[in-house]
């Protein structure tokens, strides 16, 4: 399972793919099964570059019945720095950042999908 | 305090609008990220984890109470209400908004202040011995010198694209508080036989991926001679710096490939046949600058009675003296260690509260300057001592007296994962247990000095490489492992760690400190520091004690 993230271009916040939107809370992103919708929705979020900063793929798995990265990176991308918790977005609390905070991933370094691009 | 004149504010300003230009053009969509972001790198604008970061220079680290005072301003008007000092002395602003860049820098360039060259493949900005002007062994205030190198290097045309960033530190004491021998340059003042003064010069020096002393090229330099010289150096490495290989393109790795004595060669060479004068900062132009580093000192008495009462009355008062208050080189005045490591808290980070503050501190009660030490503390650098009892109340009153300087609770540590883009593991939460596990101030006082540094990634913003028990926070199928090294040292005995044994998970890392700790304290002779203990066993009973239970 993957999902689609990068950083808004006005203010660098973590967002999320959304069927064409993009979305605050890693809970409301889109989930992909597929890997060519997931590609086709990464490609189409590269077309807006006044919008979103470098989109890119990530790995989902399963926690507590709902979804978290894989990665630890990017699970704090999605709950913000935990030297001070009312800061970023776990500061809104519920269900969901309780289960990314659990989540236990096993990725090699980032979790980016594709990250080594091979010349 | 350095002050900027007219070509400097029209200079800010007109980079100001340039960079509002450009802001304009991205979010229209006139040119691509690839194009802005070199850009806003440029002015000190990186894309992190969740917001952009905004690294300003502190040019060596010498602020007064107004550029305090509009920093605190900006962290609370465009930020979260706190800021980040790291260990080059900078500030680092952490949730900005691309949209509100511009604004800010306009407001930095109110106060003399800005974001450039603090990225990028450039000359970075240049650092100081924070207690320069103040310590009592030094022999000239180095930031005269890191002030002409600073306008002889800010855009400076032919090293704006060099192979790598390039980071240069300035002492004039022979004990070393600027961590010259781990700079690209270090350059430490010294006292030639004529009585004259000059640089012993130091290339090559580096953390990061390959970690290097810095050998020293010329034992010498006279003074005058300062920017023909560093012209030298910067142009070999422009030449032969590698550019094919990140990982390569550091002078250090130049430095190394060719031997110091072959680099110094080729620098002299270079320096032989450059036309110096034309570099070389004029007599009239250094007296310019110097005489903005000149404060107006009172006679005082050499002890102050309030103080040695209040020392006898209230023992916390008493420790914060022994830790936190350092000798003046003029009578009746000290430095004040501002402490930003209270057990619990993020080191480095203050808010915009505390820095309103020290500033009405500074302005108050220490000729109106305030410093940033790489160690990721403030200091006042000319309190008088009858004032002590009064800079301390409100020190404390503000969560600003903890007394712990150079104490285990005095730890450097890079934002890591919990901001940086670049890092692979965190290393504040492994700073705040630590300095939680040794927050009772005895305690502390009774191990005594023992610096710990934290890097959440290889490049080594938490120096620890050079710490005396050093962390490296690295990334092991997606879980939290930290390498520690023991025996570094940034300062005048400056050594690279050895590794302890296999990197420790997160948890492991507290526990592992105070095995360390334990271990020192039963083999410790009479005055040995940590370090000193550590030099004199070797690594073996600290490596037995770790992983004891391994066995």
């Amino acid at each position: 399972m993957k999902a689609l993230t990068g950083n808004l271009l006005l203010n660098g916040e973590a967002v999320f793919w959304a069927d064409g939107k993009w979305v605050a809370r890693f809970r409301d992103a889109e989930l992909f099964d597929d890997g060519a919708r997931a590609e086709a929705a990464e490609g189409l979020a590269k077309s807006q570059q006044t919008v979103v900063v470098d989109p890119y793929l990530i790995d989902v798995i399963e926690s507590e019945g709902l979804w978290a990265p894989l990665s630890f990176r990017e699970r704090v991308r999605c709950l913000g720095p935990t030297n001070h918790p009312q800061h970023g977005k776990q500061a809104l609390g519920g269900d969901d950042i309780d289960a990314l905070r659990h989540a236990h991933g096993a990725a090699r370094s980032t979790g980016r999908v594709n990250l080594i691009k091979r010349k | 305090m350095y002050q900027y004149d007219v070509i400097d504010k029209e200079f800010t300003q007109d980079r100001v609008a340039e960079f509002r230009e450009q802001v304009e053009r991205r979010l229209a969509g006139e040119i691509t990220e690839d194009q802005f972001k070199p850009i806003r790198l440029l002015n000190g604008l990186y894309l992190q984890l969740h917001a952009y970061m905004l690294r300003i220079a502190i040019p060596y680290g010498t602020l007064t109470s107004k550029k305090l005072r509009k920093l605190a301003w900006i962290a609370s008007t465009y930020d979260q209400g706190y800021g980040h000092f790291t260990t080059r002395t900078n500030l680092q602003l952490h949730w900005i908004k691309l949209k509100d860049a511009p604004e800010i820098l306009a407001a930095l360039g109110e106060v003399g202040m800005h974001s450039m060259q603090t990225s990028g493949n450039t000359i970075r900005n240049v650092t100081a011995d924070p207690y320069a002007g103040a310590a009592a062994d030094e022999l000239d205030d180095p930031r005269v010198w890191a002030e002409a190198i600073r306008q002889w290097s800010t855009l400076h045309p032919e090293f704006s694209f060099l192979p790598r960033k390039f980071k240069i530190a300035v002492t004039a004491s022979a004990k070393d508080r600027a961590a010259t021998r781990v700079y690209d340059i270090g350059l430490a003042m010294r006292r030639g036989r004529g009585g004259e003064l000059g640089f012993e010069v130091m290339v090559g020096g580096g953390l990061g991926r390959t970690p290097y002393l810095g050998p020293t090229i010329r034992e010498f330099l006279p003074t005058r001679h300062l920017l023909s010289y560093l012209q030298a150096i910067l142009r070999v490495y422009n030449r032969y710096g590698r550019r094919d290989n990140i990982w390569k393109a550091r002078i250090k790795v130049l430095v190394a490939s060719l031997g110091a004595e072959e680099f110094a060669r080729q620098v002299e060479a270079e320096w032989a046949k450059s036309e110096q004068e034309q570099v070389d900062l004029p007599d009239i132009e250094l007296a310019r600058i110097r005489a903005d580093f000149t404060p107006r000192f009172e006679p005082l008495k050499p002890r102050s009675e309030a103080v040695e009462a209040l020392k006898a009355s209230d023992p916390a008062f008493a420790r914060f003296v022994r830790h936190n208050v350092h000798p003046h080189k003029v009578p009746g005045y000290a430095l004040v260690d501002v402490s930003l490591k209270t057990p619990g808290q993020t080191p480095g980070d203050m808010t915009s509260e505390q820095m309103n503050v020290a500033a009405d501190l500074a302005e108050t009660y220490s000729l109106d300057e305030i410093r940033v030490n790489y160690t990721q503390n403030l200091i006042l650098p000319h309190v008088k001592l009858d004032d002590l009892p009064a800079v301390y109340a409100a020190l404390k009153a503000s969560g600003l007296a903890t007394p712990n300087i150079d104490l285990i609770s005095d730890i450097i540590a890079c934002p890591g994962l919990d901001y940086c883009a670049l890092a692979n593991a965190r290393a504040i939460p492994v700073a705040q247990h630590i300095a939680e596990r040794f927050a009772d101030p005895e305690r502390a006082e009774a191990i005594g000095e023992l610096k710990i540094k934290i890097s959440g990634c290889i490049n080594a913003c938490g120096h620890h490489h050079v710490g005396h028990i050093g962390i490296l926070g690295v990334d092991k199928k997606g879980e939290e492992f930290y390498q520690v090294t023991l025996g570094g040292s940034g300062e005048e005995d400056a050594a690279l760690g050895s590794m302890l044994g296999p990197a420790l998970p997160a948890d492991k890392v507290t526990d592992a400190v105070e095995q360390m700790v334990e271990v020192y304290l039963r083999e410790r002779r009479d005055g040995e520091r940590f370090l000193d203990t550590f030099r004199r066993t070797g690594v073996a009973p600290f490596k037995e004690a770790v992983y004891a239970d391994a066995h």
